[in-house]
């Protein structure tokens, strides 16, 4: 008998217009398990993304978190993008709790964990500072503090490092690892690094383009924890392959342009 | 302040502006002195200063009045200019029927509407008020638009994922995003509301303001009068520019510091 999944999307469709963004979608997360997606542009990862995260309507199907059906619901997972999207005016610490904010005000017990949490993590020392003062790395983990704080079982991750240098990028993925074995969260973290996407992950969701779907699920079997060193292993070498071959012969580059929701 | 060198650009920033100072006051008294301009033409600085020493109580208290018709008018401006700003934000059919009203506004002359305003509410306070008040009405709007419309797509996608209502999406992240432009618009004002309390006085000038003040002197062609009235109005215009960024220094102060500021609401402490 298989685990629960935390996270499940049933029959999950969106079209805009005459265009399938994402095809008829299923996938089920185990608690605790930490899943990469990669695809080229108009593969429909950021459209499950949003679906999963409430902010966008699908045209079929649910999402379910812990059984229950939760879609078209914001307010049920931890969501973060790119952009760290910290908001100028507040200090660190500010937005960590941001979501208790929102909600009515943060009480000392949240601001407490907040503290707590930017300790843990490395940024104890920039507790009063405004983002402006901090370096993209450090406004990242911000980002994903904030994200932790709101108590979300699962959190979605898009493509949080990829505005960041290679090296900050490396020791990123490292710090994320060693947060999530810490806070035991599900974690859908979307990407178009496969190296990231394999280095980080339990299972790789392969997703191809037109129409927009899940094309293939990879298991990683590298044990835990990963070493830099495990990028250059013959098994994480040989399912770096196996993943671009699928994109590839999937994805013709003609049609690249057309993708409007990617 | 435990940084020598920020002690050291703080003195600069006063230093640069009474060099600047010295030397305007110290070429004019030269060129006076040195042309022989007539007294009646053009007073040097010790006439003026003699002026102001002599006439020094009703200067004061002109100074007061304009002052308090600046800041009634402009707080009265920008607080309207807010409001509006914030209304065509939320409704699409008010921002399409204000906005032709608001260049209406601006394309009359504030000096052609003094005279009717005078008519309307009589040469008290209040018509200087809605003068003063028109100056910044429009920057105030047209900046706080901008603000409003500028906040990120995703930030208010980010909000929402998190459960965040309406009001407080306004009160957490619109707001705080039109503090910026709002005192670029304020800035850029000040000195103009200023201009706009000198022409009401002209039109209505029993309040016994600097702008009256200098009217009745340039009337009686008494010259240092009139530059004592100039010396006060460019003391206000400084005052009121210097007023805005005080608030502006106390509200915005992730513009001003890398930290919170330690006697602030957001400052975390063990």
């Amino acid at each position: 008998m298989e685990q629960a999944p935390k996270l499940a999307l049933k029959g999950l469709s969106r079209t805009f217009g005459d265009l399938t963004a994402l095809s008829s979608t299923e996938l089920a997360v185990k608690p605790g398990e930490f899943i990469s997606v990669v695809g080229p542009s108009g593969c429909g990862k950021s459209t499950m993304f949003n679906i999963i995260a409430g902010v966008l309507q699908p045209s079929t199907g649910k999402v379910l978190i812990d059984g229950k059906d939760v879609t078209n619901q914001s307010g049920h997972v931890g969501y973060m993008l790119q952009k760290d999207l910290l908001l100028p005016w507040r200090t660190v610490l500010d937005n960590i709790v941001l979501g208790a904010v929102l909600k009515g005000g943060a009480s000392r017990a949240e601001r407490d964990e907040g503290v707590a949490l930017a300790r843990r993590y490395g940024l104890g020392d920039f507790i009063n500072h405004y983002p402006a003062a901090l370096s993209g790395g450090m406004r990242q983990r911000v980002a994903l503090m904030r994200t932790l704080a709101m108590h979300h079982d699962v959190m979605l991750l898009d493509e949080p490092f990829g505005a960041l240098d290679s090296q900050t990028r490396l020791s990123m993925q490292q710090w994320l690892l060693s947060v999530w074995e810490k806070e035991k969260r599900t974690i859908v973290f979307v990407t178009h690094d496969i190296d990231e996407a394999i280095f980080l992950a339990d299972r790789v969701v392969v997703m191809t383009p037109r129409p927009g779907r899940i094309h293939e699920i990879i298991d990683v079997p590298i044990e835990r924890p990963r070493p830099v060193s495990s990028l250059t292993r013959p098994e994480f070498v040989a399912l770096k392959q196996r993943i671009l071959g699928t994109i590839y012969n999937n994805a013709s580059p003609a049609n690249e342009e057309a993708a409007p929701h990617a | 302040m435990h940084d020598p060198t920020e002690n050291r650009s703080v003195l600069l920033k006063i230093f640069y502006p009474v060099v600047a100072l010295v030397l305007v006051v110290v070429a004019w008294a030269f060129l006076v002195w040195f042309y022989e301009v007539p007294r009646y033409v053009m007073p040097s600085p010790s006439d003026v200063a003699t002026h102001i020493s002599e006439d020094w109580q009703t200067l004061v208290k002109g100074f007061g009045v304009t002052f308090l018709e600046f800041l009634l008018g402009f707080t009265l401006g920008a607080g309207t200019g807010f409001v509006f700003a914030v209304l065509m934000d939320m409704s699409r059919t008010v921002r399409g029927i204000l906005y032709p009203i608001l260049i209406l506004s601006q394309a009359i002359p504030i000096i052609a509407i003094s005279a009717a305003l005078t008519i309307w509410l009589g040469f008290g306070l209040a018509p200087k008020l809605v003068i003063v008040a028109l100056v910044v009405f429009f920057p105030v709007v047209v900046n706080v638009l901008d603000g409003l419309a500028s906040v990120d797509k995703d930030v208010l996608n980010l909000v929402r994922s998190m459960g965040a209502s309406k009001f407080s999406t306004f009160r957490h992240v619109k707001l705080p995003a039109t503090y910026s432009p709002l005192f670029s618009a304020l800035k850029l004002s000040a000195t103009f509301s200023v201009t706009g309390a000198v022409i009401a006085e002209w039109t209505a000038s029993t309040s016994g303001g600097i702008g009256a003040y200098l009217l009745q002197a340039n009337s009686r062609l008494n010259t240092a009068g009139t530059f004592s009235a100039i010396t006060f109005l460019a003391a206000l215009g400084i005052v009121s520019f210097l007023l805005v960024v005080a608030v502006e220094y106390l509200l915005t102060p992730w513009k001003s510091g890398h930290k919170a500021r330690r006697w602030s609401r957001s400052y975390w402490q063990e």
